[in-house]
Order: C-alpha cells, then structure tokens, then sequence
C-alpha cells in the first residue's frame, strides 16, 4: 500500500533529524558550549591605582585624588532627550555637547560613559540628590592623577596618558591593554611598570543586548607601588621659583652617593593637564612652544660647557705629568697661535700663574698652554673618564649623551685633520664638547669625593624594597691631584679676586667654577658648577642658565642661594 | 455512542503530553531573566488549548467527516475570499501581511487554509477517483492547489505556502495517481523554479542565500540561525537544566516561544530530550498512519494522508530550520510552538483524524 511509503519516508526524516542533533549537540559540542559562554559573559577592567611618589622628607608630591565624574549608564537611561539636556544644564555643558559625548564614547549598553570630568564637590551633590529622577546618570569618584607641586617636579615625575599604539606594540606582552594609562616621560614612565596598579575585573553577564545581567564575579584590582625619591621638594621647588622666567638647569646632587637631591629644568609644564581633558589645548600649544618646556634640560639639553672643562684639563696634566702643581704661566691677555690670536677673558692678563691661580682666574691663555700640553688625546680621554660623552645612568628616560671630540671623530666626521687650534679651544670647554647639566654635576661630585664617578639616581625605594645601591666607580685619579684641583676650586669661590666669588655663603666653605659658554645661536651660556663643604664634601650643585651672560654673575648667584637653602633644608 | 469505542486514546494522549512540554518550553522561553516578563505567553497558550480541546475537538470528531467533506469547495472558495481580504486589509508584523486583528488577537487565516485545502482536494478526489491515473485528472487538483499557493506567497508566507506542495503530491499519490505523472509535475516545478525566485521578496531571497552561508549576514538574516544552533549545540546530551539555558533566558535567541521553540528543548534539555520529542512525535504520527491503514474508506485515507503529510513536514521542516539543515521559512512546530491559529490548526486536524478513526467500520 502506497501509505506504507509515506509511513517510511517519516522514519528516514525522524533518523536524519537525530543524527543531526547528535551531530550538533555532541560531535560540536565544545564549539558552541565555547560561542554560548563568549556570547553571555562580558570582561570589564577596574583600573588599578597607581603609586604615589613621596620625596626624600616622606611629603607627598603625587597621588591621585577622587575626581568626581558623571557618567551615564546607557542601559539605564530614560528618556535619554531629556534626562541628558538636564544633566547638561546642572553641569555648565552644552545639550549637544553632552549628546555627542555620549555617542562617541558608546561601547557596550553595560559600559559607563563619562560625559563630564571633575566636577565640584557641590554640583556633584546636586546631581546626587536628583539621581532619582535622572535615571542613568551618576557620579562617580574616579581616582585622578594629582600632580601636588605642578610645573615644580615636572621633569622629574613626568605625566600619564593613554597608551599609543607604538607603546602598546611594544608592551602587549607585559600585560598592558588598550585604552591603559601609560607613563609618557619621568619617573611616570621610568617605573610605570611598579607604579601602575594590577588591572582587576569584574566579570558580567550580559543579555543579547549587552544589558548586565548580573555579577558573576570581580577581581579587586591592586593598587601600584609608591615611588619614594631622593629629592628634597622644598630645595626643587626653591630652585624652581629662582629661575623666574629664565631658562636653564640646575641640579643638586650628594657627591657621596649620586642621590639627585634636586634636578629642575626651566621651562616647566604642570603635568596636571594632561589628566584633564577640557585642558587639551594648553596641551597642544604646550607640544608647539618653541621654549621646549617638556625638555628635560638637566638630562636631555645639550650645551658647550665653557670654563667648567678646566679642572678637567688641569687633572690630566697634572696626572700626566706635563706640569706639577708649581709650575708657572704667563698671561699677557693674548695668546698666539700660527698667526691666529686668542683671547683671554680679561684683556690685561693675568701675569705669572700657577695651576690653582690659573683656576682661580680662569685663566684662558694659562689653559691654552697647558691644554697644548696635555693634547687633545687625553684631554678626550680624561673627559670621558669624567663621565662626559656618555648618559649619566640616572633613572629617567630620554638622557643624552652628550659629546666629547677626539682626532678620529673629527677625520671621519669633518674630513680634517685635529688642528692645535682645536686643543686650544677644547682647553677652555669650548669647540665641539657638549654636555648635559647632570653630567657636569657628575664631574664636580667625582672632583669633591674624591675620584668617584657616581651613577646618579632620583628613586631610593619602591613600595618597601630599598631598590638604589650606591654605583660608583673609581676614576683613578690621585688624592695629590684632585687636592691641588680642589684648592683652585675653593679659591675661585673664596678669594675676594676669585672668579665665583659671588658664590660665597657665609659659614659654608664652597669650592667651584663658573663658565661662560659660547653659543653661536645667541648671548652666553652662564655655568657655575661646585661643591660644599671643601674638605668633606656632601652636595654638588650644578647651574647652567641659557643665555644667562657671564658665568661668575647670575650663575655664581643663583647658586650661592640654591647653597644657602640646602643648609636652611639640612642637607649642609 | 458507538464510535467512541474506536476513539484513539493513545493519539489524544500523546497530543496532551506534547502540548505540555510545549507549555514548559514557552513558559521558559518568556521567563527571560532579562528585562520584558512575558509569562501571558504561557496562560493565552493554555486558554487557546482549553478552548481548542472543549470546543473545536468535539466539534471536529462529532461531526461526521464525510459531512465535512461535502462542505469542502463551499470553505474553499469562503477561504480564498478570506486570503484575498488579509492581503487588503490585515495587520503588517514583520513585514508580512497575514493576520486578522479580532478582540485584540492575531488571527491566521493561512493556518486554517492547510486544513480546508486537504478537505478540499480530499473531496476531489474522492469524487474522481477514476480518473486519477490520467494526466488531466491531475489538472483541477493542480489548480486547487496553485489558486491558495499564489495568495499565501503573496503575503507572504513562504513556509504555509511551501506545505501545500509535499501534501498535494502525498494525497495524488495515495489517491492512486501514476508516480511517472507525479515526477512529470516535480520537474515542471523546478523548471519554473528561477520564475518562482523572481517572485520571492528580498528579505526571503536573503534567507535562502543565508541558509547556504548563515556567517554573510551574522547580524542579520543569518543571526537567528547561529543562535539557535549555538543553543542546541550547548545544550550537549543533558542540556543545560529547565529555565537555566543560558541562550534562552538571556534573550540571545530571537522567536524563541514560536518558530524557534525546538531550540529551548535543545539547549535546556540537551539531546537526551530532544530524542525524545522526536519519538513522541514519531508516536503519534505512527497512530495517524495507523488510522489511516485501519480505514477502507477513500476519503478518510485522503483526509488522514494530508493531515499526516502536514504535519510531519512541519514538523520535519521546522526541527531542520532550527538546526540551520534547512533554510528558516516560518513554519511552527505543531502543538509546542506559541500561537492560537497554530495550535487549533493542530487540534482540528488531530480531530479529523479521530473522526476518520472513529468510524472507520461503518462502510
């Protein structure tokens, strides 16, 4: 019976419909337990909170502090028209600002929005009070970056911003994600690695609109490390106001240690408006100031060093034994070389000079004479045993290196021979050498303690780990030596013809020179680089004003009070 | 009452027990533990069910088939007025055009077609059984059928429509029509196949080329596919437990409590339930075959056969779509899928099937 057929073709459908659910339900199993678990379960990051920075005396230079923000959760918005138009008219914003925020930044309808950052405390009380009847919308305290001392600490700290997609190809593996807050220069970005908190999550499950569900669990996030530095804020920010307006680099440093006790770069930034987007235009035009102020002059400004140079010069003769410590020069205020005639400072000499007058006045044609006889190969060689020419090792990004000629750089570079004239110029610090402010503090630390070139180091602890031993590394250079250069260097500072007497303070012994470097592109450089007390020496003090004219005026100065403060601080 | 003697008891049984699987599925699939609470969807369920069972089945089985029978072309032409008007004047949901809005419910007139089409060409047939061997005797059935064809497309509503086709061909053959006849008509069919596409609105063109690759359209036309196969395919050999499939509750799953309700059972009673509705099903379309077989009557064979045909391609068509093995077409799964014109549909012809089993010893 032809019913029969029909009756049969049922059971061969029944049987490929259960084959098909075996083949779906057990075969594919894992593929869709997989796709139906990714479908209804949401990651949402907490973002961890990062270590604060304190200075050498425990005070807080950075932290974060709540920034009330107002966010939307567009799942539970109502009447998103109104309620927002309202929200826009509590918090000072324009409707339609506030709806383009909203549609920019939607990602998913449990993800919160945040149309308005930092808002006053009593905006955000009013906004509290309303909350019933505005639906989806909140406030919300978000830790923000504070930066406590501003432009103060600027180049030291750095600043935070989201990370760049360079950083993320980079970092990818070391756990960091899109969107994360990175440290961009300083100390933020030197140590964002133990200053960044351990992300946390909150694990939701969603509907088939992304709308949460409910929590299915969270990982707390764990807050980043604290900084605590080996600065003395009070000293940092002193030296920042005596800028006033000029630009330059100055650095403070333990001759013992290396411990960086200040280190400020004029011109400044206030790292706070990276942290706050309605200043993004004093971001930008921060970004095209000619001045650089995210320059870090004290690491990364290269400059000609001038007369500082001298007690270099004068170690390697004395080392090489081209002169000893009684041989005498004359300076009648001029100095000839093959026809062509260079200057001392002073156009009517210095007259019969040992090496501690020679320092003591700076004297230019004493150096040219005893730079000729050193030679350029170990003048080079001992400015590079000085640390120049080569980054310091101070724990923030973006140090230079500086510059030191020799005769096969200038044969390979300039397709010439070293000529005297280029010795002579050398001897007083001027020609190619170029330095960093830091470097210079290097030198006069390694001079004071006695023939130790330290690394210098800005960070002493992070979280409860003391993190920074003590790198030095003997230059070797003889005690007699570096005496005899230390003697010219206290008399350049103490007697009354000395050329840093400026620098004096009353009741320190202080020990230095000045420089007076010239730049091609403008006015002098002024330098004054020294160290207290003479005999034990504790604090190097480096100045370098751009532009500043002559070293033994404004520098000498500036660096008699930044001594003066150190003692008022007890560092002296 | 004699009749009741030959009233199938197991068949009504086994319609109770799939409607009640059924009432668990819907009541699941609107228990959303998201936002909308639709548990109406179960209590209208289980009033059209009450009525459906206190006043249609009795109606259905105590009236004699063969008066209904003689009935046929009066409901024929009366149903293809009806067909005419909904494209006039019927609601638009989903961008189709087949409900009647009546007291606030949705009425079907297609679903109730398939039955008084099967009556109809029952009666044809049984009237012409002689010349049903012939070429011409094929042509008045072929118009019966293409007429209501044509009208549902229209709306359109390609999954009614398309259960026209297996059940004209099931009750020609059982009728005794010639098998060359009949493969005749097929390859004319697929020959005005490419026509039959160019008619075919866009949405249901993109259906068809979705079917062939679900991942074009993941958002779109190809979503419901994917989620309904990620259901079944989670809900592994136990599923995932009553009321705690997550595709379900978490409303991934669009037309869960209708076209798609076979997916709930899957994911949340795993394959171990799903077999076991295949088999209830099997069952009863086993005791449909069975009344048919038992009766010597033309006309009951032909009612039974086009009953029996529509029902098991629905259900056949509906399990396969939900499995992405066939292209969605909007067919519901007879007694589980939410739905008042769906349901007493079922329960007419799971009627007249009794009715041509209780009488099967009359003649």
């Amino acid at each position: 019976m032809r019913i029969r057929v029909i009756s049969n073709l049922i059971v061969v459908m029944a049987c490929a419909l259960c084959a098909g659910l075996v083949y779906t339900q057990i075969v594919n199993y894992k593929k869709y337990a997989t796709l139906s678990l990714t479908n209804r379960v949401r990651l949402v990051p907490i973002e961890g909170m990062r270590g604060n920075f304190y200075d050498r005396n425990g005070i807080r230079l950075v932290d974060n502090r709540p920034s009330f923000d107002v966010i939307v959760m567009p799942q539970e918005l109502e009447n998103s028209m109104t309620t927002l138009s309202r929200v826009a008219a509590l918090v000072g914003m324009q409707p339609r600002d506030i709806f383009a925020s909203v549609e920019k930044n939607y990602t998913a309808p449990f993800a919160p929005i945040t149309v308005k950052e930092d808002i006053d405390k009593k905006t955000a009380i009013t906004l509290e009070e309303q909350a019933f009847s505005l639906p989806g919308v909140m406030v919300k305290a978000t830790p923000k970056r504070e930066y406590r001392y501003r432009d103060a600490a600027s180049h030291i700290v750095g600043y935070v911003g989201e990370i760049s997609k360079d950083e993320l190809d980079r970092l990818r593996g070391y756990g960091y994600q899109m969107r994360d807050r990175i440290g961009k220069t300083g100390l933020e970005k030197q140590y964002d690695n133990y200053i960044r908190g351990e992300e946390g999550g909150m694990q939701l499950e969603v509907n088939n609109r992304g709308y949460f569900i409910k929590s299915l669990g969270t990982k707390e996030a764990v807050a980043g490390k604290d900084l605590f530095l080996t600065v003395d804020i009070r000293l940092q920010q002193y030296i920042d106001e005596l800028f006033a307006g000029k630009a330059g680099a100055c650095v403070v440093m333990d001759v013992r240690t290396g411990e960086v006790l200040a280190l400020v770069s004029r011109p400044g930034f206030d790292p706070n408006m990276f942290a706050d987007r309605e200043r993004s235009g004093e971001v930008t035009a921060l970004l095209g100031d000619p001045s650089h102020p995210l320059l870090n002059r004290a690491a990364a400004g290269t400059y000609p060093l001038g007369s500082v140079f001298k007690p270099i010069v004068a170690i390697a003769a004395l080392e090489k034994k081209k002169i000893s410590a009684d041989d005498r020069f004359y300076c009648g205020g001029t100095y000839t070389l093959g026809g062509q005639l260079f200057n001392c400072w002073d156009e009517e000499g210095h007259k019969d000079q040992d090496v501690r007058e020679g320092l003591k006045n700076s004297c230019n044609v004493f150096f040219y004479q005893v730079g000729r006889l050193v030679g350029i190969d170990d003048m080079s060689s001992f400015a590079q045993r000085f640390g120049f020419g080569t980054p310091t090792g101070i724990d923030l990004p973006g140090e230079a290196s500086g510059f030191v000629p020799n005769r096969l750089w200038k044969r390979l570079a300039k397709k010439e021979p070293w000529f005297e004239g280029d010795t002579v110029n050398l001897a007083i610090g001027q020609g190619y050498l170029l330095v960093t402010p830091l470097q210079v503090g290097r030198m006069m630390a390694a001079i004071g303690n006695g023939g130790n070139l330290v690394q210098p180091y800005l960070v002493r602890r992070i979280g409860d780990v003391e993190v920074h031993t003590i790198k030095s590394r003997p230059i070797g250079i003889s005690k007699k030596c570096l005496d005899i250069v230390k003697g010219g260097l206290r008399r350049v500072v103490e007697d009354d013809s000395g050329t840093g007497r400026r620098a004096r303070v009353e009741g320190l012994r202080i020990a230095g020179k000045t420089g007076t470097a010239q730049d091609p592109s403008g006015p002098s450089h002024a330098w004054f680089a020294g160290f207290s007390p003479v005999d034990d020496p504790r604090i190097a003090v480096v100045v370098c004003i751009e532009h500043g004219g002559k070293g033994g005026l404004e520098a000498c100065e500036f660096a008699s009070a930044v001594f003066k403060k150190a003692r008022e601080v007890g560092l002296l | 009452m004699r009749e009741f003697e030959d009233l199938d008891r197991v068949l009504l049984f086994l319609v109770l027990v799939i409607f009640l699987i059924g009432l668990c599925c819907i009541w699941s699939a609107s228990n959303n533990r998201g936002l909308e609470i639709m548990e109406r969807f179960v209590t209208r369920q289980a009033f059209w069910m009450l009525i459906g069972l206190v006043i249609l089945l009795p109606l259905f089985v105590l009236i004699d088939y063969q008066k209904i029978i003689d009935f046929g072309y009066v409901m024929y032409v009366l149903g293809l007025l009806l067909l005419c008007l909904v494209l006039v004047m019927g609601r638009i949901r989903l961008g189709a055009q087949r409900w009647f809005s009546i007291a606030g419910f949705s009425v079907q007139p297609s679903e109730f077609y398939k039955i008084i089409y099967i009556i109809t060409v029952t009666s044809y047939l049984g009237h012409t059984r002689s010349e049903i061997a012939t070429a011409r005797g094929l042509i008045v059935p072929l118009l019966l059928t293409v007429l209501p064809f044509l009208l549902i497309i229209a709306q359109p509503d390609l999954g009614t429509a398309l259960i026209l086709i297996p059940v004209f061909f099931a009750m020609l053959f059982v009728a005794g029509a010639r098998v060359l006849h009949l493969l005749g008509l097929i390859l004319m069919g697929v020959g005005a196949s490419p026509l039959f596409w160019h008619c075919l609105k866009a949405y249901q063109k993109k259906r068809l080329l979705v079917f062939l690759n679900p991942d074009i359209d993941p958002l779109g036309a190809g979503y419901t596919v994917i989620q309904s196969k990620i259901a079944i395919g989670s809900g592994g050999l136990f599923g995932k437990g009553w009321l705690a499939g997550t595709q379900n509750q978490l409303n991934f799953l669009p037309e869960r409590h209708t076209d798609f309700i076979f997916s709930v059972i899957g994911e949340e009673w795993g394959l171990l339930g799903a077999v076991v509705l295949i088999g209830l099903y099997c069952w009863l379309l086993k005791r449909g075959i069975m009344i048919i077989e038992g009766t010597t009557d033309i006309y009951g064979k032909l009612l039974g056969t086009g009953i029996i045909t529509m029902l098991s391609f629905q259900i056949c068509v509906n399990i396969a779509m939900t499995m992405g093995l066939m292209p969605v077409v909007g067919v519901p799964l007879p007694l589980m899928s939410y739905g008042g014109s769906s349901l007493w549909t079922t329960i007419i012809a799971i009627a007249l099937l009794l009715n041509v089993g209780m009488r099967r010893t009359r003649f």
